[in-house]
């Protein structure tokens, strides 16, 4: 399904907020959204909520020959699914290009900086191997898909329990949890990406991009990093053009992000590893908080109105002295004032000429107003035609003026003369001053 | 085959048919003459053997690699020859993905036809261990350029490549546990070449009106109702024959082509066997596509 | 690669650069004569040729028209015989749908696409060699044949690889330097503005050494800016002089 596209009043919107330091959601342009990582039951589960991004990793084992050229060493995959479940435009089946260059992104991150030892997973050399596989699925795309993923997918990595195997000369044995704990993987150090959105070819640049900033934006920078301040991937594409400075500006603002980050992370592993000793209920089900509504939960920002203040004070200042209030003044209905009556009538109709006009329009008999007046001047359509052999009325209840339904009553002269005053006077303010028209109308029809 | 090379008004193909008919076609050439052909051995360094054909405006490299494996089951004493095509984009935006897939095949499989008969080749050269190791000689071709007679063109340049293969010597020592140890020599020197002389030749002989041409170019190719590719050895033995395309041809004129196709076949063997043995003995710098 | 030294004692490079040195850059236009724009070039022992066709009208797909600029459409391919290994598929894994895809990103931030709406621009390119530096010898490459095909851009793009081993930071890092496993940084630059076009980098860098490797990667491109400048100057003269002498 092809995504909804943008307007042009909404891109220019984004795009000008950035400009004055603004981002539409309130934060600032380093600030990250509210991250959360909760865990599964099992082992190498890990879900995590950056903003309303939703991202699911589970990681599983299986013992395997390995590679000809590489006997001794284990293998990591990870392999990243966009399912139509996350947003519309990702499509079941081939993976686009946006989905392979994410997948290489996150393969190079954690495979190719060597985060887990693939050395351990080696069982018996040149026969028996482990292969870790990690399924990284998006559950819900609301922008910056990539760093959540990469943080579910170090996450789960390191919650994971492998079976403990023991080799005895020949045999193998693997050992069901019951029978020895399952070992955890050997993690060197946990590289997260930082996602920069860059826009007017690289003045601007916002950290952790939401959907609407993601379709506004020039192009991006993936940071890959680890505690250790060490990069370890660089991916910048996407047709901008940037400078060595920009870079490296980049690579500091990452640096403090990521120690945030996996400080984070490192809190969650370590509740969850408490709750599981204590033998807690963990989980999901656990994760999901009670007495609360799941839906649509914003936490408060401050908004900082001094501005808007200053401003408000400033034009109040500034406007001139008030004119001297109006005398003649008549209150139709609660908040709304008629002041004096209009000028008189400027388009050059006579009483005549609306009488053979509304001859013709009742030998049509047609319920469409536009098409009545059509045979008549232009310049009668927005204008009831009061006349005293026929009336015709508006329909009740309708405030637009296209769809007005012209019903032409014959023999109601009686009872719709009483309002004929009513109307002439409501009317008359309304033909001179177009915008008003409308209010006249539904003048008339709150008082019905 | 040719309608991914572009179209041709009926004035051009008229005045190709007629220029056939009287033995001229478009570029100054006669019915049997072919285009100027240079061919260059030893072009890709990791491989162990390699050949850059040009024929005209069509562009064949070829590159061929020896790795061991295990023979077939019904040929226990011989080695494998694997070929495998692959249509570059270069060549025209259509083989881009996979829309040169249809023509690599055939290709592949004119090659695999030629090579199939057991006198082509000496597969038993490539043997090491029989029923356990032997050679395999992945043949990879790869068409740069496609300016018409794509078939002869590849062929010239399998040959060449077999020609300029170099398989390391082996030595098969027996262990102390009775298993068979494959030692190859580093030497670079001490190497085992293949007997390519009774590698066929393809030779493509499209019917143009009445007349049949040699090595037709693409224009040509458009023209002709119907083609026969023959494969032909130096001794003029035919190796292959297949007739292509949808019109049809007269028992006689089946004849004549074939004819003609050995004819030209042996010499088209010679000539490019003296060429491969001067540029091995010449000692001459590698242009390669630099040239 | 246990026992085999990047770097040796006197500072030379297995294969007897220095640190800061290019490999031999030779490149060569118009190498097809079907294509609209071809261009060969090796770097070392790396191999590449490319081809580029058009702007010509959309062909597959309607849809990708678009109806202020051109559509540029890249193909990375390898060939099979290209590296140590046989590769079993040229095209179509996701290594060289990345490539693609970064080859395309890079020429459309390049190349004036504005001045060809609904058209469209292939750029193909083929490895027929690979040691190391794949990406930077294909963008060399096509900028060569783009430049040869006559359509314009803003300025040539050139792309070099760094790399930093045992403290020192390597230029234009070989095949054998890059299964060493050390860090890398790719990066395709235009060489008079300096500005990057495409940044990639592998394997684990710390981040205060970023800075120097940058340098490196950006003064290997100008170089390979230098040389790419003068064969396209010599290639053009040469073909003036041809056509004007007949």
């Amino acid at each position: 399904m092809k995504e909804v596209p943008m307007s042009t009043c909404e891109r220019e919107f984004i795009l000008k907020a950035i400009r004055d330091r603004k981002r539409i959601d309130g934060r600032q342009t380093y600030d990250y959204r509210r991250l959360k990582v909760s865990f599964g039951m099992e082992r190498g589960c890990c879900i995590v909520d950056l903003g309303d991004t939703k991202v699911l990793a589970q990681v599983s084992g299986k013992i395997e020959e390995p590679k000809k050229n590489r006997p001794t060493e284990g293998s990591i995959i990870i392999n990243l699914e966009l399912s139509p479940m996350a947003s519309p435009a990702f499509e079941p089946g081939r993976p686009t290009e946006s989905g392979i260059e994410m997948n290489r992104i996150l393969e190079r991150n954690i495979r190719d900086s060597r985060a887990v030892d693939t050395e351990s997973l080696c069982i018996v050399a040149g026969e028996k191997v482990w292969s870790i596989r990690a399924d990284v699925h998006v559950l819900n795309d609301e922008g910056n898909i990539m760093d959540a993923a990469s943080i579910a997918a170090i996450t789960a990595l390191s919650h994971f329990r492998r079976p403990d195997v023991s080799v005895m000369g020949e045999e193998v044995t693997v050992h069901s949890p019951e029978d020895r704990d399952p070992v955890p993987l050997s993690v060197h150090h946990m590289p997260v990406c930082v996602t920069f959105a860059f826009f007017d070819q690289g003045e601007f640049l916002l950290v952790d991009p939401n959907r609407s900033e993601e379709r506004v934006m020039d192009g991006r920078m993936v940071v890959g990093m680890n505690m250790h301040r060490e990069i370890c991937t660089l991916m910048m594409s996407g047709g901008m053009l940037l400078v060595k400075e920009q870079v490296l500006r980049c690579s500091q603002i990452a640096t403090v992000k990521v120690a945030e980050i996996i400080e984070l992370i490192q809190r969650a592993l370590d509740k969850d590893a408490q709750a599981r000793q204590a033998g807690e209920k963990c989980g999901f089900a656990e994760s999901v908080p009670t007495n609360k509504i799941t839906t649509n939960r914003k936490e408060a920002t401050a908004i900082d109105t001094t501005a808007a203040a200053q401003q408000a004070s400033q034009v109040i200042q500034e406007a001139g002295p008030v004119d001297k209030p109006m005398s003649n003044m008549l209150v139709q209905a609660p908040g709304t004032v008629q002041i004096g009556e209009g000028l008189v009538n400027t388009w050059d109709v006579d009483d005549e000429d609306m009488e053979s006009e509304e001859k013709e329009g009742r030998e049509k008999s047609v319920t469409n107003g536009r098409e009545a007046v059509a045979t008549s001047k232009p310049t009668e359509r927005k204008r009831p035609v009061k006349a005293g052999e026929g009336t015709v009325s508006h329909a009740e209840g309708s405030d637009s003026e296209e769809e007005e339904t012209v019903m032409l009553f014959q023999g109601d002269d009686e009872t719709k003369s009483t309002e004929e005053p009513d109307s002439t006077a409501l009317m008359q303010p309304s033909n001179s001053d177009k915008p008003a028209k409308k209010k006249g109308k539904k003048k008339k029809a709150a008082q019905k | 085959m040719s309608s991914t090379l572009g179209v041709l008004s009926d004035a051009e193909r008229l005045f190709i048919v007629h220029g056939v008919q009287d033995d001229l076609r478009s570029d100054g050439r006669a019915c049997e003459d072919y285009r100027h052909v240079q061919v260059e051995t030893d072009v890709v360094s990791n491989t162990s053997g390699s050949a850059r054909l040009r024929l005209g405006n069509t562009d064949i490299l070829v590159g061929v690699k020896a790795e061991m494996g295990e023979p077939d089951p019904g040929r226990p004493k011989e080695g494998k020859l694997e070929f495998f095509v692959d249509c570059s984009a270069n060549a025209s935006p259509e083989f881009e993905g996979r829309g040169g897939e249809e023509l690599a095949i055939e290709v592949s499989n004119a090659l695999q036809r030629i090579f199939n008969s057991r006198s082509t080749l000496d597969l038993t050269a490539l043997c090491i261990i029989p029923e356990g190791q032997c050679w395999v000689l992945y043949v990879d071709v790869l068409v740069l350029e496609c300016g018409g007679n794509l078939f002869d063109a590849v062929s010239l340049a399998v040959k060449a490549a077999l020609f300029n293969t170099r398989i390391p010597t082996v030595v098969v020592t027996a262990d102390d546990e009775g298993q068979q140890e494959i030692e190859l020599s580093d030497d670079p020197y001490d190497v085992k070449r293949l007997d390519v002389d009774n590698v066929p030749l393809i030779v493509t002989l499209s019917k143009i009106g009445h007349r049949h041409v040699v090595d037709a170019s693409w224009e040509e190719e458009l023209c002709s109702l119907a083609r026969l590719t023959v494969g032909v050895t130096q001794k003029g033995t035919i190796a292959g024959l297949n007739k292509e395309g949808s019109g049809s041809l007269d028992p006689e004129s089946i004849y004549e082509m074939i004819e003609s196709g050995k004819k030209v076949g042996m010499v088209l063997n010679s000539r490019l066997k003296e060429a491969l043995e001067k540029e091995e003995n010449s000692k001459r710098e590698k242009i390669g596509f630099l040239g | 690669m246990a026992g085999l030294e990047i770097i040796s004692d006197q500072g030379y490079r297995i294969d007897g650069r220095r640190s800061s040195e290019l490999r031999k850059v030779c490149a060569r236009m118009g190498v097809f004569t079907q294509a609209d724009g071809s261009a060969y070039i090796e770097q070392g022992n790396t191999k590449a040729l490319a081809t580029v066709y058009g702007p010509h009208e959309v062909r597959k797909g309607r849809g990708k028209i678009q109806h202020d600029r051109a559509v540029v459409n890249c193909q990375f391919s390898m060939a099979t015989f290209s590296t140590g290994e046989r590769k079993s598929r040229p095209k179509g894994d996701r290594r060289s749908q990345e490539m693609s895809m970064h080859l395309r990103q890079t020429f459309e931030a390049v190349i004036v696409t504005e001045l060809f709406p609904r058209s469209q621009i292939d750029i193909y390119v083929q490895i027929l060699q690979a040691d190391g530096g794949n990406y930077c010898a294909c963008v060399n490459a096509a900028t060569l044949a783009v430049i040869d095909a006559g359509i314009p851009m803003k300025d040539y793009v050139c792309a070099c690889t760094a790399g930093f081993i045992q403290d020192s930071p390597l230029l234009d890092i070989s095949y054998v330097e890059e299964s060493a496993g050390a860090p890398f940084l790719t990066v395709a630059m235009m060489p008079k503005s300096e500005q990057i076009v495409l940044l990639e980098m592998n394997s684990r860098l710390h981040a205060d050494n970023m800075e120097k490797v940058l340098d490196l990667a950006t003064q290997g491109c100008k170089d390979v800016f230098a040389v790419l400048d003068r064969h396209v100057r010599d290639h053009v003269s040469e073909s003036h002089a041809l056509m004007t002498a007949s």
